[in-house]
């Protein structure tokens, strides 16, 4: 296993710099801490990481058994389109996640729990960074038909939380249990994607992914033991954050993360084309059971600490008894452990898009006791932002047949238009072209 | 002793084998310690994730051995494999589970530029010392040294 290090054009390197500046202050904190949070690690590096060695046949669709292609010209002007949206979508969810953790990074109880978070966005950044050398490394134009991988770059290094291409990316975290969550449930979902893209067809791409998904493994620890450790301190009554807490954060995040995987019914043209090795329902799946995994990993962590003196076999047992009863064990209810969402709940995309379908998968017929419903079941702080009063405006325009499920579709995340001025001041662009010497 | 003749599997470790090593664990040392399991496969996946391996069975995690490639330390510059940690369910003890964990774990090492795969043993615990001898561990000729620290001392 050997991997080659790249670093991008300096105009380029130095635009990603600057929108760190801006949205990873604490950067040079971390590389300063490096060593006290991560000894022996290897130092951080911001550059493109390529796996050598890797197969260089297309191993699943039309092109199977082919040579993988090793430059844009060798795609069909589809295929380059296609492969573009999908570098678009994973660069935007990399500097899109950053963004999202900045708001609440601060706000950790544990300093430890906040330098893994740092790590986690500084590997996302590194991650960014890999998909625009795919996209500057190679001329895209003649491929995809004019369109240029320097206008691309633009145009996702100025993208928003409210602008980026999936909705999960489009939400503010309203704490930092957001941080965790949202790191066990949506950094699972990055790496499904990652693991069914180190098969494409575009050798560059497919070699991208085994160093990401080394780090990627890192990024769902971040998550899962503070989620671990908080459900301890939940049972043993020492935390503020609570199991409901938890709970609340996760029923935000998975109807988001299931989207993440496109429609239910789609995926075809990733496996036709060879660039991905699962259709969208078939990965969904496995990540649903994953989750269904990591939840009961979770509830058993806390009813040993709530009952130190049980035997594993007796914990299992109970936590058994709770899930099938729903009821009560000497002081615990099932309302107290966390629960999978049913996979229809608060959908707003793919196949339930737009259904009223509850926590545990019941119905509703009015949109008023929906709305209460999830009231009841998200974190306050989200139900206060604009992206709830959107999802309520446009679900009564759907069940009172004013807006078709489509159109619905389509309005969701609402776009805002995107500029390709650094934030910091309308007359400067991201990437700067060097001063003619 | 349950039935044991589901295929095993030889895979990467994850976040999500914490609560299954907890419980080998248990069973082997009768300790109860999720938070030093917590802490240390955090240490592992954010080092080398492909390195420490699991044995799974039905579905279950019924063994584990955990290490990385560390180079500069003790003056041995050149990448050496680790093991620090393993552990086979007693039920699933006797089917080369060891063997296998170990022969994946190897592989990881050599593919990282490993010549050398190094660890630490208890001489008193007969069991563990043959398991690695059976494996082709070696006395290495560094030795292990251990001092005691009195609370107050003059250096």
């Amino acid at each position: 296993m050997s991997v080659a290090e790249v670093t991008l054009e300096k105009k380029y390197h130095r635009a990603v710099e600057h929108w760190r500046r801006h949205w990873l202050p604490d950067y040079e904190t971390l590389l300063a801490q490096w060593d006290r949070y991560f000894p022996q690690d290897e130092p951080f590096c911001l550059c493109a990481k390529m796996e050598c060695g890797t197969p260089d046949r297309v191993a699943v669709g039309e092109h199977a058994g082919e040579p993988k292609r090793l430059a844009p010209d060798g795609l069909s002007e589809e295929e380059a389109r296609h492969l573009l949206a999908i570098i678009r979508a994973q660069a935007s969810t990399e500097f899109g996640s950053i963004q999202q953790h900045s708001g609440t990074l601060a706000r950790a109880q544990d300093d430890e729990d906040r330098f893994w978070v740092l790590r986690v966005m500084a590997e996302e950044l590194r991650h960014g960074y890999q998909m625009f050398h795919l996209l500057l490394s190679q001329d895209w134009s003649k491929a995809a038909a004019g369109v240029r991988g320097e206008e691309m770059v633009e145009e996702i290094l100025s993208m928003g939380t409210g602008s980026h291409v999936l909705d999960a990316f489009n939400l503010e975290y309203d704490s930092f249990v957001d941080n965790v969550c949202f790191a066990a449930l949506v950094d699972r979902v990055g790496k499904y994607q990652l693991t069914m893209q180190k098969v494409c067809a575009y050798k560059p791409m497919a070699d991208s992914m085994p160093p990401m998904l080394r780090e990627e493994a890192f990024h769902l620890a971040a998550g899962v033991i503070p989620m671990r450790r908080w459900a301890k301190r939940a049972a043993q009554g020492e935390g503020f954050i609570t199991m409901q807490g938890l709970q609340r954060s996760i029923n935000k995040w998975y109807p988001r993360a299931l989207e993440m995987f496109g429609d239910e019914r789609g995926g075809d043209s990733n496996v036709r084309m060879g660039f991905k090795d699962m259709k969208n329902r078939q990965a969904q799946d496995l990540y649903i059971e994953e989750v269904r995994r990591m939840i009961r990993d979770i509830n058993a962590r806390y009813l040993r600490a709530r009952f130190p003196g049980y035997t594993p076999e007796k914990s299992d047992q109970v936590l058994d008894e709770l899930e099938r009863s729903r009821g009560r064990h000497d002081g615990v209810a099932f309302e107290d452990l966390l629960r999978l969402p049913d996979r229809r709940f608060f959908r707003r995309k793919g196949e339930p898009a737009w259904t009223m379908v509850g926590l545990e998968g019941e119905s509703f017929a009015e949109v008023d006791d929906y709305l209460r419903h999830l009231a009841q079941r998200l974190p306050e702080a989200y139900l206060a932002g604009g992206d709830m009063k959107r999802y309520a405006e446009t679900l009564r325009l759907v069940v009172s047949g004013q807006l078709g499920v489509e159109d619905a579709i389509r309005k969701m995340p609402r776009l805002k238009r995107v500029g390709g001025n650094c934030p910091c001041s309308r007359a400067v662009r991201w990437v700067v072209e060097e001063p003619a010497s | 002793m349950p039935e044991v003749q589901a295929e095993v599997r030889i895979r990467p470790l994850d976040e999500l084998d914490i609560g299954s090593i907890v419980r080998i664990d248990e069973r082997i040392s009768g300790a109860y310690r999720p938070d030093l399991w917590e802490q240390r496969i955090g240490y592992y996946l954010r080092r080398d994730p492909e390195a420490s391996r699991v044995a799974e069975s039905g579905g279950r995690v019924v063994g584990f051995m955990l290490g990385d490639v560390r180079a500069g330390e003790f003056g041995i510059e050149e990448p050496g494999g680790w093991i620090e940690r393993f552990g086979i369910d007693p039920d699933y003890r006797g089917r080369d589970l060891g063997t296998r964990l170990f022969s994946a774990i190897l592989a990881h090492f050599r593919e990282r530029g490993a010549t050398k795969v190094r660890t630490l043993v208890d001489r008193k615990d007969a069991r563990v010392t043959g398991f690695l001898t059976a494996l082709g561990f070696t006395p290495s000729p560094l030795q292990a040294l251990e001092r005691h620290i009195e609370p107050r001392e003059s250096p």
